[in-house]
C-alpha cells in the first residue's frame, strides 16, 4: 500500500479581533491509496480547518497556515499543497482532489444548469471538447443515480431536492477521476434515508474507481459503516488514531471512550442512564500548555497539567496522545 | 405503568397552511402540515414522535399547545378541550403546557441577564415580583436544578455554550412547574457528548417532577433511549405508533422498516455484515401528497388498495397501531427478513 497524502505538523490560526483562535495546532496523518479514512470531533474540533488548509480555500486574512507540510503524490510526482501557488491549487482541486461539503449550495453555481456545470470541470481539467463533455456528464448522472440524465442536464440546482443537489456535486467530485476525495459532513444536513442513499451511493463509487476518501463526520454511527482508520481530532489536535474496529473496540483515548459512552444503543432493552462527558469543549482562544481533555477526563493526573501529550503508539496501528493507560489503570510508562 | 392518566388526548388534529395562490384560483390550495393525527400522552411519559424533516412535527406540536390555530380535531388537555377556549382560558392553562425549542439562542433575549430570562415568566403570570428577593431565590434554586452555578445569574446568553444555554431555556421553562412539555429536536443542535448531559438532565427532572414528554427528533437511537411510546409520522399522517422496544424489535409500517434500516449503528461489525434497504427518491411535498397511502410512492410492498384506499390507523395488537393495509400479526407488512430471524451463527 502506498501512502497518496501525508500531512506533517499542520499548524492554522485565525487572527479575529477577539483574538488569535488555535484553530489547528499540529495535525499529522497518512492516506492511503484507495482507503476510507474518518476524522471524527465535535464541532469547533478543527475538522474543516484542517481540510480546507489542504485544499488551499483558508481565507487569508483572517487565517494563516503557520506551518506544516501536506504532501501528496500528484499524477506530476510529490509536491507539497501547502507551497502550491493559487494557480496549481486550483488544478488539483477538482481535478486529483475531489471536494463534497455539507452544503451543496455553497458547491453549485444557482445560474448554470447542472449539465453546464460538471462539463466545465471536464473541460477545465480533462481538456475534452464540448461534445465529449457533455457525453462525459450524462454518463455521471447517471452514475450517482440520477434519473433521466438527460432531462436533468439542462435543470438547474433549485430544482433539485437536497440529497439530489449532493448527488450532483458528487458526480463534479469524481468527474476528472480523483485520486482522494475530500467530503466534509457530506450527509449532516440529509434525512436519515437520504443519507443512507449517499453513503451507499459513496461506497459503491469509491469501490468502483478505487479512491482514497477523507469523511469528516461528527457521527460515530456513520464512521462506523464507511470507514478503514479514524482519526479522532479535539481541540485541534488528533488524540486517536487507529483502524475502525480499534476505536469501536479498544479506545486508548478517554475522549475517544467518552464519545462512545454518551451515545445511546440501539439495541438495548432497557435504556441505561447515558454517560455523558462533564463541562464543554475547549476555548480556542487560549494556547494550550496542558492536555487540552485534562479538565473533562475522569483521568486526569499532574502530568496531564503539565505538558501537552504527544502522540505515542500505543499499538498496531494505533496511536493515542494520552499520559493515562487506560488497560493498566495507571499512568503511562515510557 | 399501572393505573396511568390520559394527561393530553390528540383527536383527528390537523393543520393546513393555506399557499398563497394566483388572483383568479378558484380552488384553494393547501400545505397540509398535520392532517389527522390522533393519540394519547399520558402523564409523566414520554411519547417520541420522529420522521423525515417536513413531514409535520412541529407544527403538530405546536398545534397541540395551541400555538397554531388547528384547522380542525381536538386537543384534550385533563379532559378540558383547548381548541375551544378563550384565549382568557387559554392564557390561565398556558404555565402548565411549555415548549422547548431546537435553538435555544433564538428564544433567549440576548440582551437580558439569565436572571430576568429566567424569572420573567413568573413575574408575567403574577406568580412572584420582579427584584423580590423571592424571585432571586426561586430562580437561584431553578440554575442549580439544571446543573448550572446560580452565580452565572448575571451574564447573558452569548456568554454561554450552546448546552448551556440550552439548560437555561429549560430552567425557565420550568420555572411555572409544567406538567407537559413539547420538546422540538432540543438536543439537535448540540455536540454528542453535550447531547448526554441535556438527555439526562432532562430525564432526572421527570423523575423528580413527572411531568410528561412530546419528544420530538429525528435521531432514532436517541429517541429510543428517552422515549416510553413513540409515534412515526410521514407526510402530516401518523403511520406506526408503540413502546419503544415494539417499534425497533417488530416494526410493522414499511416506513418504519426502512427508517429504522437506515440508522447508521455506532458498531463496525453490525455496520459491516448488515442487510438494509434503502428508500428511493425523497418524501413527497405535502402540498400535493399521494392518493391513497401516502407513503405507497416510496413503499416496495405498493398494491393497487395502497394506491387508491387511504389505510385507517388501526391496532393490530394491544397498544400498536399501525396505517398500513398489509399489517397483520404474521409478517403481511414486512420488507425483508430482520437481522434477528436470521440463521443463528
Ligand atoms: N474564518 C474564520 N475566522 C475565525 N475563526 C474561524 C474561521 N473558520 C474557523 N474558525 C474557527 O476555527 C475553529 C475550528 O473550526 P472548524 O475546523 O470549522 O471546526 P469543525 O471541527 O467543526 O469543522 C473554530 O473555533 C472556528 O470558530
Ligand atoms: N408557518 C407555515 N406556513 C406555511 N407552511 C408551513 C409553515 N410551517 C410549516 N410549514 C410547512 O408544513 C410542513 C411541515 O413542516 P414542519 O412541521 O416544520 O415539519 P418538521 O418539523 O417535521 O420538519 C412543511 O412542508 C413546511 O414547509
Ligand atoms: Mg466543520
Ligand atoms: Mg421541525
Amino acid at each position: 500500500m502506498s501512502i497518496i497524502l501525508q500531512v506533517k505538523d499542520l499548524v492554522t490560526k485565525f487572527y479575529t479581533l477577539d483574538g488569535v483562535v488555535n484553530a489547528v495546532n499540529g495535525v499529522s496523518f497518512e492516506l492511503n491509496e484507495g482507503e476510507t479514512l474518518a476524522i471524527v470531533g465535535e464541532s469547533g474540533s478543527g475538522k474543516s480547518v484542517t481540510m480546507m488548509s489542504l485544499l488551499g480555500l483558508i481565507p487569508m486574512p483572517p487565517g494563516k497556515i503557520e506551518s506544516g507540510s501536506a504532501s501528496f503524490n500528484s499524477e506530476e510526482g510529490l509536491c507539497d499543497l501547502l507551497q502550491l501557488s493559487p494557480e496549481e491549487m486550483r488544478d488539483i482541486r477538482g481535478g486529483q482532489i475531489g471536494f463534497v461539503f455539507q452544503d451543496p449550495i455553497s458547491t453549485l453555481n444557482p445560474i448554470l444548469t447542472i449539465g453546464e456545470q460538471i462539463s466545465e470541470t471536464l473541460i477545465r481539467h480533462k481538456g475534452l471538447s464540448k461534445e465529449q463533455a457533455r457525453e462525459q456528464t450524462i454518463k455521471l448522472l447517471s452514475q450517482v443515480g440520477i434519473p433521466d440524465p438527460e432531462l436533468r442536464y439542462k435543470a438547474y440546482p433549485f430544482q433539485f431536492s437536497g440529497g439530489m443537489r449532493q448527488r450532483v456535486v458528487i458526480a463534479i467530485a469524481i468527474a476528472c477521476t480523483p485520486k482522494i476525495i475530500i467530503a466534509d459532513e457530506p450527509t449532516t444536513a440529509l434525512d436519515v434515508t437520504v443519507q443512507a442513499q449517499i453513503i451507499e451511493l459513496f461506497k459503491e463509487l469509491r469501490d468502483a474507481l478505487g479512491v482514497a476518501v477523507i469523511w469528516i463526520t461528527h457521527d460515530l454511527g456513520v464512521v462506523a459503516g464507511i470507514a478503514e482508520r479514524v482519526l479522532v481530532m479535539y481541540g485541534g489536535r488528533p488524540v486517536e488514531i487507529a483502524q475502525v474496529m480499534d476505536i469501536y473496540k479498544d479506545p486508548k483515548h478517554p475522549y475517544t471512550l467518552g464519545l462512545l459512552r454518551a451515545l445511546p444503543s440501539l439495541e438495548a432493552k432497557e435504556s441505561k442512564r447515558l454517560k455523558s462527558i462533564k463541562g464543554t469543549p475547549p476555548d480556542l482562544l487560549i494556547p494550550f500548555k496542558h492536555c487540552p481533555f485534562a479538565s473533562r477526563c475522569d483521568y486526569a493526573f499532574d502530568r496531564c497539567w503539565e505538558e501537552i501529550p504527544p502522540l505515542i503508539s500505543v499499538g498496531e496501528q494505533h496511536q493515542a496522545a494520552c499520559f493515562f493507560d487506560l488497560e493498566e489503570g495507571g499512568p503511562r510508562h515510557d | 405503568m399501572t393505573d396511568v392518566k390520559k394527561l393530553v388526548e390528540v383527536i383527528n388534529l390537523k393543520k393546513y397552511f393555506p399557499i398563497a395562490g394566483g388572483l383568479f384560483q378558484r380552488t384553494k390550495r393547501a400545505v397540509k402540515a398535520v392532517d389527522g393525527i390522533s393519540f394519547d400522552i399520558y402523564e409523566g411519559e414520554t411519547l417520541g414522535m420522529v420522521g423525515e424533516s417536513g413531514c409535520g412535527k412541529s407544527t403538530a406540536g405546536r398545534a397541540i399547545l395551541q400555538l397554531h390555530k388547528p384547522t380542525s380535531g381536538q386537543v384534550l388537555y385533563k379532559g378540558r378541550d383547548l381548541t375551544q377556549l378563550s384565549s382568557a382560558e387559554l392564557r390561565a392553562q398556558r404555565p402548565d403546557m411549555q415548549m422547548i425549542f431546537q435553538d435555544p439562542y433564538a428564544t433567549l433575549n440576548p440582551r437580558h441577564s439569565v436572571r430576568k430570562i429566567v424569572g420573567e415568566p413568573l413575574v408575567i403570570n403574577g406568580k412572584m415580583k420582579k427584584g423580590s428577593l423571592e424571585l432571586k431565590d426561586r430562580v437561584a434554586e431553578l440554575l442549580e436544578l439544571v446543573g448550572m452555578n446560580p452565580a452565572y445569574m448575571k451574564r447573558f446568553p452569548h456568554e454561554f455554550s450552546g448546552g448551556q444555554r440550552q439548560r437555561i431555556g429549560i430552567a425557565r421553562v420550568l420555572s411555572l412547574n409544567p406538567k407537559f412539555i413539547v420538546c422540538d429536536e432540543p438536543i439537535s443542535a448540540l455536540d454528542v457528548s453535550i447531547q448526554a448531559q441535556v438527555v439526562n438532565l432532562m430525564q432526572d427532572l421527570q423523575e423528580q417532577f413527572g411531568m410528561a414528554y412530546l419528544f420530538i427528533a429525528h435521531d432514532l437511537s436517541m429517541v429510543k433511549h428517552i422515549s416510553h411510546r413513540i409515534v412515526v409520522m410521514y407526510l402530516g399522517k401518523i403511520m406506526e405508533m408503540t413502546d419503544r422496544n415494539t417499534l425497533f424489535d417488530d416494526p410493522l409500517h414499511p416506513y418504519t422498516q426502512s427508517l429504522n434500516s437506515a440508522v447508521p449503528i455506532p458498531n463496525p461489525e453490525i455496520e459491516i455484515t448488515r442487510t438494509r434497504f434503502i428508500l428511493e427518491g425523497d418524501p413527497p411535498s405535502p402540498a400535493n401528497p399521494p392518493s391513497g397511502c401516502v407513503f405507497h410512492t416510496r413503499c416496495p410492498l405498493v398494491t393497487e388498495e395502497c394506491i387508491t384506499v387511504e389505510p385507517q390507523f388501526r391496532e393490530i395488537t394491544p397498544g400498536h397501531f399501525v396505517a398500513c393495509h398489509l399489517a397483520n400479526t404474521t409478517g403481511g407488512s414486512k420488507i425483508f427478513i430482520p437481522d434477528s430471524k436470521k440463521e443463528p451463527s
